[in-house]
Parts: structure tokens; C-alpha cells; sequence
């Protein structure tokens, strides 16, 4: 990576971590319950949509197994770390030797990343060669199959009820931390080798081949790597809702995190934080007024799903007006004048063109 | 036949039954510039497809550099050093010029900070720095163009197949690329073959040329055998060899 490409990334770090911050301030300072949860999802939403655009933006395949492997990381890392006690009322046939197994919640989120990673990384490669509607629809396939593997393996899952009994663990903080931290990895990896190459057969895939690039093979990292962010951020929801069943990890979640970051721009990582931010804020307001509505009893009836149809025509109006998204294909940037003041960079003035008869040819 | 040279052996490639090279033989040296000629629909781009692998062949044999490389994948003959441009550039459109330059590099499996370097050089080398972070689509044709190239160099090719490089530019702007292209084989000891409509182009630019028709090859030579070979009068050039004549 050039210095200039540090310095941007550096940058645009530190711009994208704001509404993170953000929220965690407000959140302290007005000591509410409810604000602190809605801080909290909308870390965890973000960490979901990053990891979602860690592939989908840079591959530009649309992935719908995302939410598969979240639930892979929220049962895993909640077995493994649920109380020894606890393991008998909540899961009565587990097998003897994860019956013995407690570790703490935080390894369990690390854990329950590499598990989602491991299981991405030995079915994924063959789908790897498909492109287009081919790959969309086989990543459908493998939601399926995966949501079928929770509702069945009532030994690890309590099969279709709720698994009850997880450890509480996931404060502001720790989701803030990590969401900080995937929004950091997101921009690494979208300027590392693997990164630019992915971009590249996404632009063109034919062109892509002829300079060599084993597309096959980075779609393969990307996919991984994504999985592991899914599957961190499902365990950190986990250890945040503390009850759950397959259901949580199918359509509806599906829908929210791709309607995030399709309204955001998949093609940036700003634009995963813009969208988790937005539509996060946007449904917490719906789901205000839908209650007060309902409260107040202004209507003859109950008012119910005002939240996802107002998702479902956010996303309508986004793809008719922006198709890539409101920000498509340059991250934010830190203004040039204040890039000076960043940590660990040294402003250098762009390059001057040496060639003045340049613009002639235009 | 030399042992360094990439050569088509007989290469013959059918679309839907339909041929559209017979039996082609052809041979690009390293340091030369061969300029594949012919008219429209004669097979010219199907022969530099047939040599990157990006459509099947029939019958024949790609040889590069002594090795057999027929029925490969794209990828791989890109990795054995055959770069090539596209008739319709094809750019990576949400990637910045420098980017687009660089991953040719990066496909190659260069260091991070040697592509870097390579594709700042390649950038100066083009007159390509003013734009270096413009992103590909929001390039005019003649930028385009130009980042192809200095995208296919990138991956330092024993051979670069330039698929109408000038199509599209002004005057100004191909008599600059005319010079660039010029130097490459020499400076860096690759072979060239291009595919140009441009006549004067390619009588100034060429030092040996080949002529399809109708999937066939009708002549080859030095450009004056050429120019003279009646069947190539008669199929092609015409009016069009009078008129290179008077520009030479």
C-alpha cells in the first residue's frame, strides 16, 4: 500500500468510526435503556453489514447465505460458552463432549467467527466459479441448506424452539469495539491485493482473466473472510438477545442487513456504515410510531409491519434513483487541508503532473 | 520457426459450424512489431483470441516459447506472459487509473510496493499521472485506451497483442501512441502484434505484416511484399495501398 493510500484509509477511518462514537456518547449521556439498546443493535448491525460488503461489495455478487453463517457464529459461540448447569435445561441431548466444553463468551465470539469461516471456507470454493444470477441463486440454496441444518440439529440447536440460557456478555462497548474494528478490516481488505483484484473482476470479469487474476480463488478470500465477520457479529447478537431460534437467521434478517447496505452502497465500505446508521435510526423511529399509534388508539386497528415496508420502499427508491447505492465507488475522504493533523501520516502534496501538453489532447 | 516466438501451428476456430479461421499460421518474435491486417470479419480478433484463450480452437497448436499452450484458460497464458488489449476497451470502470494499472502487476503475484513502483512508471511512461486517480469510466477513449496498454505492460508480457489500440483517437492522440508503441518491443524485449484499420499506422509502425481474409492467410511478408502481393491488392488494400503510398 502507497502512503497516500495509508493516509486515505487512515482518513476515512476516522471519519466512518463517527457515527460509531456517536452513538456510544449519546447513548452514555442520556443513560436510557432503550437508547443504550438501540446503540448496541446498531453495532452489531454494522458489524453484519460490513462483513456483508466485505464480499458482496467487492465481489459484487450478491450474497444471500450471509445470515446462514451468523447463525453459525450465534449457536456456536453460545453453546460453547453457555453454563455447564445451564446446558442440561437448555440442550438435554448434547453430545458429552461439548457438554463439558464452557469457555467464555469472548472466546466464544472469536470462536463462533472461525467456525463460520471454517464451514464458508469447505463449501464455498466450487460456487466461487459461478458468476451472476448463477452465484445469487446458489448462495440462496446455501441459506436454505443451512437454515434446514439449524431447525434439524436439535442436539446443538434445540432444533426450531428457542435456545434459552445464553450468557449475557455483549455491552455498548464491546459492540462499538468490534464494529470499530470490522470497519478497519473492511477498508483494509478493499485496498489489500486480494481486494483490488476482487474489484476488479467485478468491473470486468473478462479482462480481469486475461491479466491472470484467479478469480475463483479471490472471490474464495473474500467469501471467508465475510463469513468470519458474519459470524462474529451473530455471536455478538447473541450474547446481546440471550434467546433465539433458526427463524432469527433466515428472510427477515436476510432482507434487513441487504437493505442496509444496498441503500448505503455496497461498493463502499462508507457506505455500509452510512446504511446500517440510516436505516437502523429509520426503523427505531418507525418502530416508535408504529407503538405510539397503537397506543393511542387513532386507528380502528392495530398498525403492524410499518417497519419493513417502509425498508422494502426505501430500497425500491434507492435502486430506481442510485442503483449502486448513495455512496457508490469512492469512500469518503478526510478533507487534503486537515489530512496533515491524522496519526501516523505525513501530508505529502500530490504529484505534479509533469506532463503540461496533457490537457491539450482532451 | 524460432524457439522463443509465439506461434498459431494451423489454427482453425468454428463458430456454430461456421468457420472462421482455417488453418492460420502465424509467428510473432520478440523485439518485432507484426501487424495482423484484413478485412472486416476476416478473423483477425478471433486470432487473437484463439492465441489468449479466450475462444476454444478446433484444430492446431499455440506454442509460446516452446510451449504448447493450446486449450488453456485465459489465466494461465496471461501468466506465461501474453498481454493483450481489447477491441472494446475494457477497463476496470470503478477502479482509479493507477489501480487499473496496478493490478495487472498484482495478478502477476509481484510484491505490493514493486507493483506500486511498476505502475508509477508506467503511468509517467503515458502521460497517465495527471488522471492516476480519476476512475476508469469517468476517462475519455483515448485515456482509455492508453490505460490498456500500460495496463497490459504491467504484467511485463514476452508478447503484447494490441487489438485496435488507436480506434477512436484523434489525430494528435494516435501519432503520440504511433511513437510509444514504436520503442515498446525494443525497450522491452517483447514482440508485438496489432491489429489496426489504419493503414499509414500500420505501414509506419510494422516491421512485418500479416494478411487475413475470410479466415485465411492470404499474404505475409516484409510490408513492401505485401503491399505488392496481387491478392492482397485484390481483397484489401485497393485504392487504400495507393493512398498509404503517397503518405509514406
Amino acid at each position: 500500500m502507497t502512503s497516500a493510500t495509508r493516509s486515505s484509509v487512515i482518513g476515512t477511518l476516522v471519519i466512518l468510526t463517527v457515527p460509531v462514537v456517536l452513538a456510544l456518547v449519546i447513548s452514555e449521556a442520556l443513560g436510557i435503556r432503550v437508547v443504550d439498546r438501540i446503540a448496541t443493535i446498531f453495532c452489531i448491525n454494522l458489524v453484519l453489514v460490513l462483513g456483508l460488503q466485505v464480499f458482496m461489495g467487492n465481489s459484487g455478487i450478491l450474497s444471500f447465505a450471509h445470515v446462514g453463517f451468523m447463525g453459525i457464529g450465534a449457536y456456536a459461540s453460545a453453546v460453547l460458552s453457555m453454563p455447564l448447569q445451564m446446558k442440561g435445561m437448555a440442550l438435554p441431548e448434547l453430545y458429552p463432549i461439548v457438554k463439558a466444553i464452557e469457555i467464555s463468551p469472548y472466546l466464544g465470539m472469536v470462536v463462533g467467527g472461525l467456525v463460520a469461516a471454517g464451514v464458508a471456507a469447505a463449501v464455498s470454493y466450487p460456487l466461487m466459479r459461478l458468476s451472476d444470477a448463477a452465484a445469487v441463486i446458489t448462495s440462496f440454496a446455501l441459506l436454505v441448506v443451512l437454515h434446514t441444518i439449524m431447525v434439524h440439529w436439535h442436539q446443538m440447536t434445540n432444533g426450531p424452539r428457542t435456545l434459552f440460557g445464553v450468557q449475557s456478555a455483549t455491552t455498548l462497548y464491546i459492540a462499538a469495539g468490534v464494529a470499530i474494528l470490522m470497519i478497519f478490516i473492511a477498508l483494509i481488505f478493499r485496498e489489500s491485493r486480494t481486494g483490488i483484484l476482487l474489484r476488479a473482476a467485478r468491473d470486468d470479469e473478462v479482462a480481469a482473466g486475461a491479466i491472470g487474476t484467479n478469480i475463483s480463488n479471490m472471490r474464495w478470500r473474500g467469501f471467508v473472510l465475510s463469513a468470519f465477520m458474519a459470524g462474529i457479529g451473530g455471536a455478538l447478537w447473541a450474547h446481546f438477545i440471550t434467546s433465539f431460534s433458526p427463524n432469527a437467521f433466515y428472510l427477515k434478517e436476510t432482507f434487513v442487513i441487504l437493505g442496509m447496505l444496498v441503500i448505503g452502497g455496497a461498493g463502499t465500505v462508507s457506505g455500509a456504515v452510512l446504511g446500517a446508521f440510516v436505516v437502523t435510526a429509520a426503523f427505531e423511529l418507525l418502530r416508535l410510531i408504529e407503538n405510539s399509534i397503537n397506543l393511542s388508539g387513532v386507528l380502528p386497528t392495530q398498525l403492524v409491519g410499518l417497519t419493513e415496508i417502509a425498508l422494502a420502499c426505501a430500497m425500491i427508491g434507492i435502486l430506481i434513483v442510485r442503483p449502486s447505492g448513495i455512496i457508490s465507488a469512492r469512500e469518503v475522504a478526510f478533507p487534503d487541508a486537515l489530512r496533515r493533523y491524522l496519526p501516523g501520516t505525513h501530508f505529502t502534496r500530490p504529484k505534479q503532473s509533469r506532463s503540461a501538453d496533457e490537457g491539450g489532447t482532451q | 520457426m524460432r524457439q522463443d516466438s509465439l506461434q498459431a501451428r494451423g489454427v482453425s476456430v468454428e463458430f456454430a459450424g461456421l468457420r472462421a479461421l482455417d488453418g492460420v499460421s502465424l509467428e510473432v518474435v520478440p523485439g518485432e512489431i507484426l501487424g495482423l491486417i484484413g478485412p472486416n470479419g476476416s478473423g483477425k480478433t478471433t486470432l487473437v483470441n484463439a492465441l489468449t484463450g479466450q475462444v476454444p480452437i478446433v484444430s492446431g497448436d499455440v506454442v509460446c516459447a516452446g510451449e504448447t499452450i493450446t486449450g488453456e484458460i485465459p489465466r494461465k497464458i496471461a501468466l506465461l506472459g501474453i498481454a493483450r488489449s481489447f477491441q472494446i476497451v475494457r477497463l476496470f470502470g470503478n477502479l482509479t487509473v493507477r489501480e487499473n494499472v496496478e493490478t495487472a502487476a498484482l495478478a502477476k503475484g509481484l510484491p505490493r510496493r514493486e507493483a506500486d513502483a511498476r505502475a508509477e512508471e508506467l503511468l509517467d511512461e503515458f502521460h497517465l499521472n495527471q488522471s492516476a486517480d480519476t476512475l476508469g469510466d469517468a476517462l475519455n477513449y483515448g485515456d482509455k485506451r492508453r490505460v490498456e496498454i500500460a495496463r497490459a505492460l504491467a504484467s511485463e508480457p514476452r508478447f503484447l497483442l494490441l487489438d485496435e489500440p488507436a480506434a477512436g483517437m484523434n489525430e494528435t492522440e494516435s501519432d503520440t501512441l504511433l511513437d510509444m508503441l514504436a520503442m515498446l518491443p525494443e525497450k522491452r524485449n517483447c514482440g508485438m502484434l496489432i491489429i489496426d484499420h489504419d493503414m499509414p499506422l500500420i505501414m509506419r509502425l510494422c516491421h512485418r505484416l500479416h494478411v487475413l481474409a475470410s479466415g485465411r492467410t492470404i499474404a505475409e511478408g516484409d510490408i513492401d511484399t505485401v503491399r505488392q502481393h496481387p491478392a492482397v491488392i485484390e481483397a484489401y488494400l485497393g485504392s487504400d495501398a495507393k493512398a498509404a503510398d503517397h503518405h509514406a
